[in-house]
């Protein structure tokens, strides 16, 4: 795969964007006009199974490395093992956050800003997008097609970041959704500040990344950091594809 | 300061770090509440400072852990005093009660636990490689002792760390059971009283927090004892050089240090009164004590959580050439089961305190039912956890009795297959039981029933081990050197523990035996059959490996004879007290109630059992420097760390092995389990 044509597969990470912004869409759609949770979560599941496959390569668990332990391919197969069970582990704090919110707030939601909700998920969608294609190009040994998408993924992280701790919060405690307020107010901020926790570091991981790839470090053989990075980039996308559905479209507002 | 001695030399230094410190303590105390306090909260907590950093600098210098608790001190103080500014800034009280806020705390104790990290040196190799700076593959340990005191990347190393942490912190938790089996020891308040004051605690909440840190620090000891089995041993039965990441092993046991500290530091910031469980809604209105508890756990779960993602890859990837997955030695599937449950349940729980922690500080009503919360989710998320971890902590126990028995009994192990999957079945079922905890707690009442049937399905996988303990044993020829006799002894405690926990699984009689002393008795009769003893098995079946010496033979024999009589004497008197209506976690007990006599039983017995222990430390230390020196295959194992040279060569195996056979077959003429490569070669020639 890793030497399969560059261009089929970043015409593949297109095809695969394209149907997670139809996706998307499509939520917010049947959020308000059918309120169907079912249909909600089977989306969620497709949105998260196609990040999963198609960005995060999860089938790469099951390459059999040819060479010894102390080769290079073996050991990256082991840190891949390493970084999945990490995720694994991490997805169960998201599990419990999911499982306080429904516990807590059942079929209620707070009363947040929609346009605000979907314009922050697409930008992280996006920037999954340009993820891909920057794990692509170093996986082909294109420096200059890393550093772009690189780049532009580490801005949009950013202006996701920016989005929902500099203009969501101020505008939730305006309308009087607090930390303080209530269960609601308490799930939403923990809910968005353990997610945003987790963007920060990855915003960190992506900068540090970027940089040493700029001086070289990397190349399309050994690129174990590049693909740690993108993985775990996806993976916090992934808990925002079930978390923006929990907060913003599942459920009805009570005032 | 001339002698030359470095222990000598560093217990001088402790006393005087203790006074130094306890000095220090008092003084700031009386600057902050211009009253003189001998027993005010600081005052502890710097004595305990003082002599921990003098005495490790005694030992090995400015270097290794001296470096990071002073690190931890100086992160603490930072983050305290930063948040404390802040405060200022917003126009709140700069200082609390405890000298700092309570919100300076938290974060000082974060930004503290993270310094020490830095500050000992476990995060250094990762800093290097985000700047794009290369690292050596190995790092060269300094010689002798010193080279535990400080970040290596051994897991040899890091296995003793982890066990002599273990050991350390089973002594502080049972230092704190003695002083409340004291207390108990009679009914009426006979030292720890109303009138009685300790770091701002009157004799009662001094008796809460010594309750609920002996359980803390119990389990904490036993995670670290845990990791310190599978650290040391795993790799060396799976034929690995290393573990699959030794600086993310490193880390995980380092993370632990800072972590015990942040526990033992409650004891002086107004302690706290949940118990271990930490229920809200008590828990948020506890002193600052238990934030610290909170953080304690929190980082002592990352150290839990790192090491099973270490030992999953460890074991899918690093295994010799031949190893199978029905070759694995029974321990290594133990710890599979183990690692797969604290990677993943531990997330809960420190979920489940994190929540508690911000209910505390910034008022969100997690918990709280007047803002729409709900306390009993806490309970769901906690024991979602904490049930699952009671197999965490047992299962390496059983997974060595299991290990050890065939080697004694000259036999194979029966069902080899069975017991390996049984471990898996205990960990899987484990995740589905946790709500038995919760029978009386008001939870919906459809609820109860499926956890019944799930609860007791978890007898079927250990009745497995147990047929298979049994029919292994059956005419084989037995032989009981020291560790043996701690196998028997697990197998006996661990069977009564087993057989008290039905009864609780089972609703109606739950109900009754809520929260008393029955319930005390079954689980420290789990915890000892299940880890205790099969830990101290381990130290005498291993210490030969680890150090070149044995341990003697007449001392542990001794401390063996102590420890199992008094153990089920206790363990029974409690669960007597427990069905005539003893509470548990209470400092008095109505005289009426007639049970004095047993509540000294017990007592002595906890004081006879404390006594072997220290045996058993005198033992270890003792046999490190005089015990007789182990050549060769001490107990006629199959295993291959037996077949080299003790203590265990750096990089273990110097030439790599297959595996040839099945790991058990004792007994079997001309059956082999592994097979070294000049022995393969010899073979050929032959």
């Amino acid at each position: 795969m890793a030497h399969s044509d560059k261009k089929a597969v970043l015409n593949q990470g297109v095809i695969i964007f394209v149907f997670l912004t139809v996706l998307t869409l499509l939520e917010f759609f049947i959020a308000i006009t059918m309120a169907s949770v079912v249909l909600l979560v089977v989306i969620a599941l497709v949105k998260a199974g196609l990040v999963g496959y198609y960005y995060m390569h999860i089938y790469r668990l099951n390459i059999d490395d040819e060479g010894g332990h102390d080769s290079y391919p073996y050991k990256t197969g082991t840190n891949r093992l390493g970084l999945w069970l990490f995720l694994l582990s991490d997805g169960f704090v998201f599990a419990g956050l999911a499982v306080a919110r429904f516990n807590l707030l059942g079929l209620t939601r707070p009363h947040l800003n929609q346009t605000l909700g979907l314009i922050v998920t697409a930008v992280l969608l996006i920037s999954s997008f340009f993820m891909n294609r920057a794990e692509t190009s170093m996986e082909h040994g294109d420096r200059k097609g890393f550093v772009l998408g690189m780049s532009i993924t580490l801005v949009l992280g950013i202006a996701f970041l920016l989005g929902v701790v500099g203009v969501e919060w101020p505008q939730a405690i305006h309308e009087g959704i607090t930390p303080s307020s209530g269960a609601e107010g308490a799930i939403f901020f923990m809910m968005t500040g353990m997610h945003a926790f987790h963007v920060l570091t990855g915003v960190i991981f992506l900068a540090v990344v970027l940089r040493n790839g700029m001086r070289g470090l990397y190349s399309g053989e050994k690129h174990w950091a590049v693909e740690a990075a993108a993985v775990y980039w996806h993976f916090v996308d992934v808990v925002w594809i079930f978390f923006y559905p929990a907060l913003y479209l599942i459920g009805t507002v009570v005032t | 300061m001339k002698t030359k001695n470095p222990v000598r030399r560093s217990f001088l230094l402790l006393l005087l770090g203790g006074v130094i410190g306890y000095g220090l303590g008092v003084g700031l105390d009386v600057l902050v509440t211009g009253q003189l306090d001998f027993a005010a909260p600081l005052t502890g907590m710097f004595a305990l400072l003082g002599t921990s950093v003098a005495y490790f600098f005694g030992l090995v210098g400015y270097w290794g852990i001296t470096r990071g608790l002073v690190w931890q001190v100086i992160g603490t103080l930072a983050g305290g005093l930063f948040v404390s500014g802040i405060r200022v800034l917003m126009g709140l009280e700069a200082f609390g009660g405890f000298f700092f806020s309570e919100p300076a705390w938290v974060f000082g104790g974060l930004v503290g636990g993270l310094s020490f990290l830095v500050g000992v040196g476990a995060v250094t190799d990762w800093y290097k490689w985000a700047k794009g700076e290369p690292t050596s593959e190995h790092h060269h340990d300094p010689e002798g002792y010193v080279k535990y005191f400080g970040v290596s990347l051994d897991h040899k190393v890091i296995g003793i760390q982890y066990t002599v942490t273990a050991l350390l912190l089973m002594g502080i938790g049972g230092l704190f059971a003695m002083i409340f089996r004291t207390e108990l020891a009679a009914s009426q308040l006979q030292f720890l009283t109303t009138t009685f004051r300790a770091f701002d605690q009157n004799g009662l909440q001094f008796y809460n927090t010594l309750m609920s840190l002996h359980g803390i620090i119990m389990i904490i000891s036993i995670l670290l004892g845990v990791a310190g089995m599978i650290n040391y041993l795993v790799p060396l039965l799976i034929g690995a050089q290393d573990m699959a990441f030794p600086r993310l092993n490193a880390f995980s046991f380092w993370i632990a240090v800072p972590a015990a500290v942040l526990l033992v530091s409650a004891l002086f910031l107004g302690g706290f009164d949940t118990g271990w469980t930490g229920y809200p809604p008590l828990s948020a209105r506890s002193p600052v004590g238990i934030q610290m508890f909170f953080l304690g756990v929190f980082l002592a779960g990352w150290s839990s959580i790192l090491g099973g993602l270490n030992l999953l890859a460890t074991v899918v990837r690093m295994r010799a050439r031949g190893m199978t997955a029905f070759r694995m030695p029974i321990f290594a599937w133990a710890a599979i089961a183990t690692s797969l449950i604290s990677l993943t349940a531990t997330q809960f729980i420190g979920l489940s305190f994190q929540l508690v922690m911000f209910q505390r500080l910034l008022g969100m009503g997690f918990f709280d039912p007047t803002k729409g919360g709900n306390p009993v989710l806490f309970q769901h998320m906690f024991w979602f956890y904490s049930h699952p971890a009671v197999y965490v902590f047992v299962l390496p126990g059983l997974g060595i009795i299991s290990e050890l028995l065939p080697v004694f009994v000259r036999k194979p192990l029966y069902g080899y297959r069975w017991v390996a999957m049984s471990s898996l079945g205990i960990a899987l079922v484990g995740f589905l039981v946790w709500a038995h905890h919760m029978f009386a707690s008001g939870m919906n009442e459809y609820l109860r029933v499926p956890f019944m049937y799930s609860t007791l399905l978890v007898a079927v996988p250990t009745g497995v081990k147990f047929f298979s303990w049994v029919a292994t044993l059956w005419k084989g020829k037995i032989t009981t050197p020291t560790p043996m006799l701690f196998v028997l002894g697990a197998i006996l405690v661990f069977l009564v523990g087993g057989l008290t926990g039905p009864p609780h699984g089972t609703i109606s009689v739950d109900l009754h035996l809520t929260d008393t002393y029955f319930v005390v008795g079954h689980f420290h009769d789990t915890m000892f059959g299940g880890y205790v003893f099969p830990f101290f098995a381990a130290l005498y079946y291993w210490f030969p490996k680890a150090t070149g010496r044995r341990m003697n033979e007449t001392l542990g024999k001794l401390h063996f004879w102590l420890m199992t009589p008094s153990f089920f004497v206790l363990t029974f008197a409690m669960m007597r007290v427990g069905l005539l209506g003893m509470r548990r976690r209470i400092a008095d007990y109505d005289p009426l109630l007639g049970f004095d006599l047993s509540h000294l039983i017990m007592t002595i017995a906890g004081y006879l059992i404390f006594t072997s222990v220290v045996i058993f430390v005198y033992n270890f230390f003792h046999s490190l420097k005089h015990g007789e020196l182990a050549e060769g295959n001490l107990w006629n194992s199959r295993s291959p760390e037996w077949l080299v040279p003790s203590p265990m060569p750096v990089h273990n195996y110097d030439q790599a092995f297959e595996v040839v056979g099945e790991p058990y077959d004792y007994g079997l003429d001309g059956s082999r389990y592994v097979q070294f490569e000049d022995e393969k070669i010899k073979d050929i020639e032959g």
